[in-house]
This record gives structure tokens, sequence and C-alpha cells, in this order.
């Protein structure tokens, strides 16, 4: 090596940023604090990837990975492709409410049973699904000021076909300081489960599925192979800069639903006058939804104070005409450390929680001779639907390397609490765990590479 | 005009674009480009007007190419102690402080290792008695530099070239600060800051072209859609930057280099010993806020050979680099 040992090794303590920072902004007659630097490379594809874990504690365990691929054009056009792959397994509860004795249940294919031991909440463990979703979308700018943007969606499952397309325009003004924009959607899906779909109301059949007689008296419980459900989605946004540090973003949409809403794979508990199971129903529900929802977030960046953070704060209530109503509070604060680990690094802490009321024809459990007189004969034992809170606690680290390429990792604990809303409480039940709280870990590596 | 003919005529041209105006002039022997994100024709003049005589000024100021610049007036004063104006010294406090911060490697004072060196591809290596002979008149610790003065000992010069450009950008952008806080960018040759982002918080962007292709790596805006239209055919592998804040420079030049025995030798130069520096990359492009800031950093980046990248990794640079 003939260059200079010495300015090589002397200077490998100087901060020299800093110093020419300062030598600059006494050049330029500038403070040194003035002015910051963020750029990131673009190049023809933008890859980001994802792999998502997700683990409910005793239940459902989700892995997923995420590929998406962002292509800019010259006249500020993007194409975008986003495949998604996720596999599903593990056990979900099937509706019917713990018992003082062992269960025995049908599996939803007819093929075969399981037991649920005494005291525990009954889950269908035969839940094992490979999902692949593929999305597409062109937007480019159409005049001045306006955007468009139109796409396409698949999803497929063994027993699913998802399909749709969204059309978006988005209007910019006052210096493109507001932006109106409208969406719409629709979805046409196709559901095809094994065994078929039940009949409402009717009694899950159980007994000796080795009988002669089983794989007819099963049929009889069951009304069609498959069923299709449509789903139209209106969204009506404006976002409005404030200042330079603070932005806020205003959502108003409108979802229709009709077809088959009901889930096939869920069923209700009959119970006695004392709490004991006498039979499981399938449940029903309407066969139509109207679901509303208002959405305000206000993102705060701190320029100077509180470590040069951003707070992203959000609140959505969303209702139906089910009678679920929800309130959605979603907050994460980032903060940069740039200095801390010498690359761009950030920790953003995530916390949300979430509050719904149950569906007008929700009933953890119903009992003979009465449940279904009322709401038209809907009924759903699906917690999903009933009264709960829940909470997201969680963290995410990333850094970017000098080469623009972003690593991520995020952390997330979820909790969720059903809770009865004023149903009685049969004495056979009093000792059981009628409203079982969900825990699940969240787990995701992101990284995105140009 | 006072300028000499290496120069071509200075006028302006403007074009519409999509979002605003653009304005292309030559200057310092590069193509140079104002984009300003406004419809308004006479704001744009008025801006661009101020920029380009800022640009023309200090090219005519500090060039050594033109006998009447300061530059040849300190370069030609024999050893003579000469006045100073405020400008000028700040100029030299910079140079001062990098040619510290590097530890003698960046020197103003060393333009004249030129004579030695013709980085045209070639064999044509200097030889270790040319290097003896020009070495004594390189040095910036040779030179007495006063508030109002210097003494540059005779037969040395000095050449603002290092960052000269880099310092009008930054001249530039905050002249056109004082008029407009509308969107701006300014790029000479490829050395370029923006105001802030564009309208609606959205970023430049930029292409640092793969320098393979160019005379000079240079950065050319990308909003500008003719332009882009003709560089997507001739050049390839380029970075498109998307620039919210700061500014981008560029060091380096990958044809510039000599050859010989497989031995690759950069034009950089290592001020203390003569030689090019070995093992450089081809180019390295810095963001910082100040684009005087951006160019040094890849400049003394480039001096550390192979370790150049490391260099910036350590200082916490964001760069792209070529090798």
């Amino acid at each position: 090596m003939m260059n200079s040992l010495s300015g090589k090794s002397a200077k490998k303590h100087i901060n020299v940023k800093a110093a020419l920072s300062m030598a600059a902004g006494a050049l330029l007659g500038t403070t040194t604090a003035v002015g910051d630097a963020k750029a990131q490379v673009l190049k023809d594809w933008q890859i980001d990837s994802a792999f998502l874990f997700y683990s409910e504690a005793d239940r459902v365990t989700a892995a997923e990975v995420i590929i998406s691929g962002n292509r800019t054009f010259i006249n500020d056009e993007v194409l975008n492709f986003k495949l998604t792959i996720d596999s599903l397994t593990g056990a979900s509860a099937n509706g019917a409410v713990a018992q003082g004795q062992a269960q025995t249940f049908t599996r939803p294919s007819g093929d075969g049973q399981y037991v649920t031991p005494v005291g525990d909440t009954p889950l269908d463990d035969t839940f094992k699904d490979t999902r692949v979703q593929l999305n597409a979308q062109w937007t480019q700018p159409i005049a001045d000021n306006y955007t468009a943007s139109v796409g396409g969606h698949l999803s497929k499952e063994f027993d699913y076909l998802s399909l749709g397309i969204n059309a978006n325009l988005a209007v910019d003004f006052d210096k493109k300081n507001s932006t109106i924009s409208l969406g719409f959607s629709h979805f046409q899906d196709t559901f095809t489960p094994i065994g078929g779909i039940p009949k409402p109301h009717e009694s899950m059949l159980i007994g000796d599925s080795n009988s002669p007689s089983w794989d007819e008296e099963f049929a009889h419980t069951r009304i069609a192979s498959s069923d299709n459900k449509y789903t139209t989605d209106i969204l009506l946004g404006f976002s409005q800069v404030i200042n330079r540090r603070m932005i806020t973003q205003f959502n108003y949409s409108f979802s229709t639903v009709s077809g088959y809403l009901t889930d096939p794979f869920k069923i209700v508990s009959v119970l006695n006058e004392q709490g004991i199971t006498q039979d499981y129903i399938y449940e029903q529900r309407p066969d139509e939804r109207r679901k509303q929802s208002i959405f305000g977030q206000a993102k705060y960046h701190f320029d100077q104070g509180l470590f040069n953070s951003v707070v992203d704060f959000s609140y959505r209530y969303m209702w139906d005409d089910w009678q679920i109503k929800s309130h959605t509070f979603d907050s994460t604060w980032y903060f940069p450390l740039s200095n801390w680990f010498g690359k761009q690094s950030y920790l953003q802490p995530h916390l949300r929680y979430y509050q719904q009321s149950a569906a007008e024809f929700y009933q953890p459990y119903i009992f003979t001779g009465h449940g279904l007189e009322t709401n038209q004969g809907f009924v759903s034992a699906d917690y999903r639907i009933g009264e709960m809170h829940a909470i997201t606690l969680g963290a995410k680290y990333g850094f970017t390397f000098n080469n623009g390429n972003d690593f991520s990792v995020r952390l997330e604990y979820y909790q969720q609490t059903p809770t009865n809303a004023g149903f009685d409480v049969p004495a056979g039940l009093e000792n059981l765990t009628v409203y079982p709280v969900v825990q699940a870990i969240i787990l995701q590596i992101s990284y995105s590479f140009l | 005009m006072k300028n000499n003919n290496l120069i071509s005529p200075r006028s302006l041209s403007f074009k519409a674009q999509e979002q605003g105006y653009s304005a292309t002039f030559h200057a310092m022997a590069s193509p140079c480009e104002i984009l300003i994100q406004t419809t308004e024709l006479n704001l744009v003049k008025k801006i661009t007007k101020l920029v380009s005589d800022e640009v023309w000024r200090i090219e005519d100021k500090y060039s050594r190419y033109n006998k009447d610049s300061v530059c040849s007036h300190i370069n030609n004063s024999a050893g003579q102690c000469i006045t100073i104006d405020e400008e000028t010294y700040l100029l030299l406090i910079f140079a001062q402080q990098c040619y510290q911060l590097s530890g003698g490697l960046f020197d103003i004072s060393a333009g004249i290792l030129n004579q030695i060196w013709y980085f045209d591809g070639s064999e044509n290596i200097a030889t270790s008695a040319d290097i003896a002979r020009i070495l004594p008149f390189v040095g910036w610790d040779k030179i007495v530099l006063q508030p109002n003065s210097i003494t540059l000992p005779a037969g040395m010069a000095l050449d603002f070239g290092g960052f000269g450009k880099e310092y009008a950008v930054d001249r530039a952008i905050l002249l056109s600060k004082q008029i407009t806080a509308l969107p701006v960018l300014v790029n000479l040759g490829g050395d370029l800051a923006v105001s802030g982002p564009r309208l609606g918080d959205k970023a430049w962007q930029v292409a640092i072209e793969a320098p393979e292709e160019n005379d000079r790596a240079s950065v050319t805006d990308q909003i500008n859609t003719d332009q882009r239209n003709t560089e997507q055919v001739s050049t390839k592998q380029d970075i498109i930057v998307a620039l919210h804040h700061g500014a981008l420079a560029t060091s380096g030049d990958s044809k510039r280099y000599l050859a010989k025995k497989g031995k690759r030798y950069s034009h950089v130069l290592n001020a203390l010993t003569g030689w090019p520096i070995e093992q450089a990359p081809r180019s390295i492009t810095a963001l910082a806020p100040q684009c005087i800031q951006a160019g040094m950093l890849a400049t003394l980046a480039l001096l550390q050979g192979q370790n150049a990248e490391q260099f910036l990794s350590e200082q916490a640079v964001t760069y792209w680099a070529r090798r």
C-alpha cells in the first residue's frame, strides 16, 4: 500500500462526518443543525419479503411468506405484484361449550371423530390449510393531480377460491397538501368445504362412522357441496397535511356482503336446564351483512424534541347490521436510533386495543326447546362475533443497510378476552370456562432489497 | 463576457414539465440543471437567474483556467503575500480542515501532480524522478493563511476543483430558499442538492449513472422525461435514488486511470506520496445534508483505497460505491 497509513489510522477515531458538517456550516454560514439528508434506492424492482409466524397457545399456528415486487416506471406509473403463501395448522374452537364430561364430535368431513377432555374448550384439530394469494396493482397519474389505480386479486385454498377486482382514484389539491380518494372493490368467493355444507340447525351426527349406513346418514345433514359469497366495498378517504410535522387521514367505508356467510365448521351446544349438553346443531347466519366504518389517523413528527420520534395514532369505529360495533385504538411510536448503532436503525413500539359487542344472533349456547325462535332462527356461538376485547403489545426493530436494503423484525403479544354479554349461566357451567382467553405470539421478519 | 473560450456561451433554456419547469445551462465544464416545482414561469426565471449567476460567479472567481480569477491571482503571486476576501478565506479554511481530517491525503495544492500523471488508460506511469521533482511544490503546510491574506510559495498552485462545484450547489440552494419555499433541485454536472421534498412530501427521483458509460459519473434528475429516455438507452445499471432531503455528490471517474502490469492506477492521487491511490472504488456517491459535505465524504473515502466502503460505514454515511 502506498497511501499513507498515518492518515488512515489517525482518522479511525475521528468523527469525520461531524467535523465536515461543522466545516460546511462555517463555510456556508448555516448552523450545523440545519439540514437532514434522506434518500433511498428505487432501482427497477424493489422487492420486499416478509416471513410471519403467528401462534396461538394450544390452537392455531400460521406461517406466512410474503413477496412483493414494485416497479416504478418513467412517468411515475407503479406496478406491484404481491404473492402471499400461508399455511395454517392446529386447532380451532368449534363453537361448542366446555362440559363436565368428555365430549365427542364428528369431524367436518364426516370422516371420523374427535374427543374433547373434561372441562376443555372443544377444539377441532383438523385445521390444515395452505393458501396462495396473488395481487397485482397498476397505479398511474392520469392528469395533473389525478392518480388512478386498478388491481386484481386471486386467492386459492384447498376448499376456497376468492377472485377480486379493485379501482381507486385519488385527487390532490391545495398544492398536494390534501388528497381525496375514492375506492371500489368487488370480491367473489366460492367455498367448497370437505364434507359439504351442513344444513343449518341440523344436529351433528355422532356415532360409528364405520357403520354401513353412516355415509347416507351424514349426507342427510348436508345441503350442498359449495356456496358463494359476494363482497362489495366502497371507500372514501381524505388526507390532509397539517404542517410539515403532521399529517392526518380520515376514511369512511361501506361494505356489503351477501351469500353464504355462515361458517360450515361451527356448531352450537344445546343444553338442558342444568347446562348439560343434549345436542349440537349447525349454526346459521344471515345471508347479508352491511358494514360501515369511520377511521381517523394522525402522524406527528417531533422534529427537535423527543428523540425525533414519530407518533402514529389511529381510531376506527365499525358498525354493522348484525349489531356488531367495534372500537380499535392503534398506536405506534417510531424512534430513530441512527447514531447509536452506526446504521440507520429504529425501534417502533406498538400498542393496539380492540373492543367489540356481540352480533345480535350470537349465543354461547342455547337451551332445548328455545333459542331459535328469536332473530329469525339465526344463531352462532363463534367467539369471534361475540363480545370481547383484545390487546396487542409489541415492538419492531429495523435498520437500513448502506446499500439501502431494509431489515426489520417485529415481535408482538396478542390477547383476546371474550366476555359474557349477559347470557344466563346454568349451574352445570358455573365451574367451567365458557369464555376462554386466546393468547398468541406474532413474529415477523421483513427484508426489502433493491 | 470575460471568461475564456473553454466555456460555452452563458445562456439558459427553459422547459415546462409535468410538475414544474427545468432550466439548463452550462457551467464548470458540466451540464447544469435547475428544477423548480411551480407553474409560475416568472418565479422560475427569477430563481434560475439568481442561481445561474451565482454558479457562474463562483466559476469565474475560482477557476484555475480563468486567468482573471482569484485562484489564478493566488497561483501567480510568486511567493508574495496577497490579500483575499472573506469568501476565499472561508473556502481556504474549509480546504485546510479537509487536509487535516484526511491526514494530508487531500490537499488543494496537489493539483500540479497532474503535470506528471496523465490518466488516459495508458501504461504511462510517472517515474519516481518526476514525482521527486514535483513533490516539494505540494503541501498545504507550506502555505501561510491569514484571515485577510495568503502566502503561497513560488512554484505552488491551488486548485478549487475538489469542492468548487459542490460549494456552488450549496450556495444555489441557499439563494433559492431565500426566494421560495417551493421545491427546488440544483444539479451541477452530477453533484446535486434539493431544497426539500417535492410537493406532497414526495421524493425526487435521481439516477446515479453507471460510470462505465460516461466521462463523468453524473447524476441526472429523473423527472426530466426527455433526457431520461435517452439515458435509459445509453446507460446500464443506473441506480435510481429517491432523494427527500439533502445532497448527493459523486467522486471518482472510471475512465481516468492507468494500467500497468495488471495493476490499475486510479486518478485519485495521494498528496503525501504523489502516487495514485490503489484499489479505490471507481466512484463513490455519498449522501449528506450539504453537497460540499457529501462530495468531501466521497473524496475522503476514495483516498482510503480498498478501505473506502469501510470508512463510510464507520462514519454511518449512506453511500453507493462502484468498483
